[in-house]
């Protein structure tokens, strides 16, 4: 029970992970509140979908082929459809929630509404302590961890890194140290999509494919980032994985209570709104822009 | 003239910030802007780096009051007044802004080469780096330190520096002494000097009028948006009204 607990929540708190800090990347730097984010997490998965299951290809090509395709589907959606609404917040907020059923939409149209499945990339499993793990879970894991560390040392070490940091704490400042504002929040998205599709790609085989697959993840990212404090990659972190655990514990402890999950997870973010708005490591925004 | 500001007027949401401003910089000088709070002294350094233009395209975007900028600004014989904010750095003029402004949550370092943002030669910055220390020697002890941690007068020490990581020609600063104690205040003038003689040309806004009068060449006393005087600190302390009324000397 224990370990099922901690597999469990390992998994679904990198998951978590992997979308919370692609959603406050963007926010961080651009201020945009993309409720699409999880919406390219399911067209990348349909598009693996469609990839490995219509075409044919192979599951490594096919991954890598969703998140190029989604990251210029992220790119050319935000040129022309958020770029030019992005210093007006609440036009931002409908048009990325008229996005996402946008997208919604176009994959039931394509795909119908049935549910899909992709097999796992490696079979097999093994046990310890009487709990299954399976390689698909060691290996979902495994790439998330190299992920977020091939991120980190992107934001710490390169250049791109040091313009998104100064961006996301000082838009100003950052014009005023020659970053070019525009340019830097159009990588931003990029990585940020690209986070989302990545997510899509080693979520595939564990999930269900179907349209409405964005919606739930939305909300309990959407959890993690209030917990973490907006904004915050650390918090998106950490909250990701105290979420992710709680949502294990909600799974595994309470017989049934499987479907109590997303209301725990609202419940934790209502709960940190009203004692701390700021969330575990939020910023106090003094003067934006 | 390394800066020649020419019938500068800025308007927010049609509230008058610069009124025809003309003001001249010359390559060496170090130029105070003085005048009492809400004269408009931070507007004409905003409009000078470009950051005023910036506020016009965002007010463009959004639903916030118009913006409106008129006049010409000279840099290095160049016009820049329709230059976006982040090129106007690499022609060597740069803004170190009201506030200080550090980034609060990365290392002094990150901060210092986030100045140096547009050189991407390694052992340049590298030696950029070591010159700024060698002037700021506190930054260096606490080169690893996250900035938000540090003392007001050593954040202003840190957005000086960052600022001089850009290799500027023209450095303009805004309220330096701004709720730091007397002995910091000095020392940041002190510091501000020592730029000057390295021959980076120096615009200083102030509100401390008699540590500025010091050590500047050239004033301009700035009320309301407009320029009322302009002068050595002699001439101007000579006016009697000027001297009552705008600098309370």
């Amino acid at each position: 029970m224990l370990l099922d607990i901690v597999v469990s929540g390992l998994i679904s708190g990198s998951m978590f992970a992997l979308l919370a800090i692609g959603f406050s990347l963007i926010f961080g730097v651009a201020r945009i509140v993309n409720i699409a984010h999880t919406a390219f997490y399911m067209v990348a998965a349909y598009c693996i979908f469609f990839f490995t299951q219509r075409m044919g290809l192979g599951s490594i090509i096919s991954m890598l082929l969703a998140i190029v395709m989604v990251i210029c589907l992220g790119l050319l959606t935000y040129r022309f459809f958020i770029e030019p609404i992005r210093e007006h917040e609440a036009a931002v907020l409908i048009g990325t929630i008229a996005l996402a059923i946008a997208m919604q939409e176009v994959m039931l149209l394509i795909f119908t509404g049935d549910f899909l499945s992709v097999p796992s990339l490696v079979g097999g499993f093994f046990s310890i302590m009487n709990v299954k793990i399976f390689y698909q879970q060691l290996l979902t894991f495994g790439a998330v961890v190299a992920v977020l560390l091939a991120l980190w040392l992107m934001l710490m070490k390169t250049r791109l890194g040091l313009a998104i940091r100064c961006m996301a704490e000082d838009r100003e400042v950052a014009n005023l140290m020659g970053i070019n504002e525009r340019l830097v929040a159009m990588a931003t998205m990029g990585i940020s999509v690209g986070l989302a599709a990545f997510t899509g790609a080693v979520v595939v085989p564990l999930t269900i494919v179907n349209p409405f697959m964005w919606m739930e993840p939305l909300i309990i990212m959407m959890a993690v980032v209030v917990l973490g404090g907006l904004g915050s990659l650390k918090g998106s972190f950490l909250g990701a994985y105290i979420l992710g655990f709680t949502e294990a514990l909600v799974v595994f402890l309470i017989p049934k209570g499987a479907f109590l999950k997303g209301s725990v997870a609202l419940s934790i973010m209502i709960l940190v709104l009203i004692l701390r708005p700021e969330g575990l490591f939020g910023i106090a925004f003094e003067e934006e822009r | 003239m390394l800066l020649e500001v020419l019938h500068m007027s800025v308007f927010y949401d049609k509230a008058m910030l610069l009124n025809d401003v003309n003001l001249g910089v010359d390559e060496g000088e170090l130029v105070s802007l003085v005048g009492p709070n809400g004269a408009g002294k931070s507007t004409l350094l905003r409009a000078i780096t470009g950051l005023v233009a910036r506020d016009r395209e965002i007010s463009k975007r959004s639903t916030g009051g118009e913006v409106i900028l008129k006049g010409k600004i000279r840099f290095a014989g160049e016009e820049i007044q329709g230059v976006p904010a982040y090129q106007i750095v690499k022609r060597g003029l740069v803004h170190c802004p009201e506030r200080r402004r550090p980034f609060r949550e990365m290392a002094v370092r990150d901060n210092l080469l986030a100045g140096a943002y547009l050189k991407r030669d390694r052992v340049a910055k590298a030696s950029d780096l070591e010159k700024v220390y060698t002037l700021f020697p506190v930054l260096k002890g606490r080169s690893s330190q996250v900035a938000g941690t540090l003392s007001g007068g050593e954040q202003q020490m840190l957005a000086i520096g960052r600022a001089l990581m850009t290799e500027p020609k023209l450095l303009c600063i805004d309220e330096p002494s701004t709720g730091l104690a007397p002995i910091l205040r000095k020392e940041v003038f002190t510091k501000i000097k020592e730029v000057s003689l390295l021959g980076i040309t120096v615009l200083l806004v102030e509100q401390e009028v008699s540590a500025v009068f010091e050590m500047a060449s050239r004033n301009y006393v700035l009320s309301s948006g407009r320029i009322i005087a302009e002068g050595t600190a002699e001439s101007l302390l000579k006016d009697e009204v000027i001297r009552k009324t705008y600098l309370g000397l």
